[in-house]
């Protein structure tokens, strides 16, 4: 039973880790942060794998668990750089950054425009990039689709400022 | 480039995204706890521990109202208004273990971050008993007479007195209430209210109360 529990989670995770790279890079800056990160939402999905609710999609699931923790990791004091770097069992591997190459400009420029959002619009707007539905960031997030939609219309104002201020 | 259009962008990216990331499931699936849920578990054993002083709080002045005969003295009165206080901090407390309990991750993000604004703002509710308490204060003076030196305070009280402590004990209630009621998290954007919040717990609570406010503000 443990072991098939196992295997589908670990199955599952191949999938959908992804999610996991986005989310850190979106809320950490520098690579100890994210490791610690990933670590912390990877464990906190493993244990909590036992409750996942099959009427909603995994990369839902995968993301408001990642979500949450990245929003309250964010949020812990200044004791958490020591914490980052408490020697223990590393379960998680990031490259620092893929080949100059492989990254288009434009992910670059997403990447860092998302850095620039508060903590609820990053989250708002990694939902949106995957697609999706405005009423699903609204469950997702716990508020109302009203409220999605007016933050949406104004991260793609801030945006299109964004680029027209680097074109001119 | 528009917002829409990178999402195509955003969506090619995947299988780098994937790449970057690896993990050693063997290690994973060993894992028993993390350091949130350590965190949690702390605060759960801490709240059992306060649970049970209370409990012993209780029992004392509930054996103090139960010595000797029932009559409605003073010190009667007073226990009872402390034994009053004493439920209200037991049933915080089981409340708190209730809710440390219900702390789920995959929650819709307003909830689980109101959920952990509880749960983390459990120094500010003790503080706010302690505060709510203070206008019966006498309530502690007549105990303390009675326990140490055998002494019925409120029999040698001028009638004078008894008005200007009745007094002032309506008064500190209506401070305390404004206080308690001011000191939530929909008031954090005033300085008081976010520092004293700041003072008595902490940033992280701050931190969370703004979250909460910016997450349910469009």
């Amino acid at each position: 039973m443990n072991t098939t529990k196992s295997a589908l989670f670990a199955q599952a995770m191949e999938e959908h880790k992804g999610i996991i790279y986005k989310v850190v890079n979106s809320y950490c800056h520098n690579l100890d942060e994210r490791q610690d990160l990933a670590q912390e939402i990877l464990t906190t999905m493993w244990l909590s794998f036992d409750k996942y609710n099959n009427e909603f999609k995994f990369s839902t699931w995968m993301y408001r668990i990642a979500l949450n923790v990245a929003i309250s990791y964010y949020r812990k004091d200044s004791k958490r750089e020591d914490k980052a770097n408490v020697c223990e069992a590393s379960i998680v591997h990031i490259a620092d950054e893929p080949a100059a190459g492989e990254r288009s400009e434009e992910i670059k420029q997403l990447y860092q425009f998302i850095a620039q959002l508060d903590t609820v619009n990053k989250a708002i707007m990694l939902l949106y990039l995957e697609s999706e539905s405005y009423d699903s960031i609204a469950k997702s997030l716990g508020i109302s689709t009203t409220n999605v939609a007016t933050r949406i219309s104004r991260i793609k104002e801030k945006l299109k400022n964004q680029f027209e201020l680097q074109e001119s | 480039m528009n917002l829409d259009e990178m999402k195509n962008t955003w969506v090619q990216q995947e299988s780098q995204n994937a790449a970057a990331i690896t993990i050693d499931q063997r290690t994973l699936v060993e894992m028993k706890i993390n350091k949130q849920m350590q965190q949690l578990r702390a605060m759960k054993w801490a709240r059992i521990i306060e649970s049970v002083l209370f409990f012993c709080i209780l029992i004392l002045l509930g054996q103090y109202i139960a010595q000797g005969e029932f009559t409605l003295s003073a010190t009667k009165v007073s226990a009872l208004i402390l034994s009053v206080f004493a439920i209200i901090g037991l049933a915080g407390n089981i409340g708190q273990v209730i809710l440390i309990a219900k702390v789920d991750y995959s929650q819709p993000i307003n909830e689980l971050q109101k959920n952990i604004y509880q749960v983390c703002c459990h120094k500010l509710q003790l503080t706010k008993l302690l505060l709510m308490s203070t206008p019966f204060y006498l309530a502690y003076v007549f105990i303390g007479f009675d326990v140490l030196f055998g002494i019925a305070l409120f029999q040698h009280l001028e009638s004078h007195m008894v008005w200007f402590y009745s007094v002032s004990s309506v008064l500190l209630l209506i401070v305390t209430v404004w206080l308690s009621a001011k000191l939530n998290y929909k008031n954090i954007h005033t300085d008081w209210v976010k520092n004293t919040i700041q003072f008595i717990v902490g940033e992280r609570l701050v931190n969370v109360a703004q979250f909460i406010n910016n997450i349910e503000s469009s």
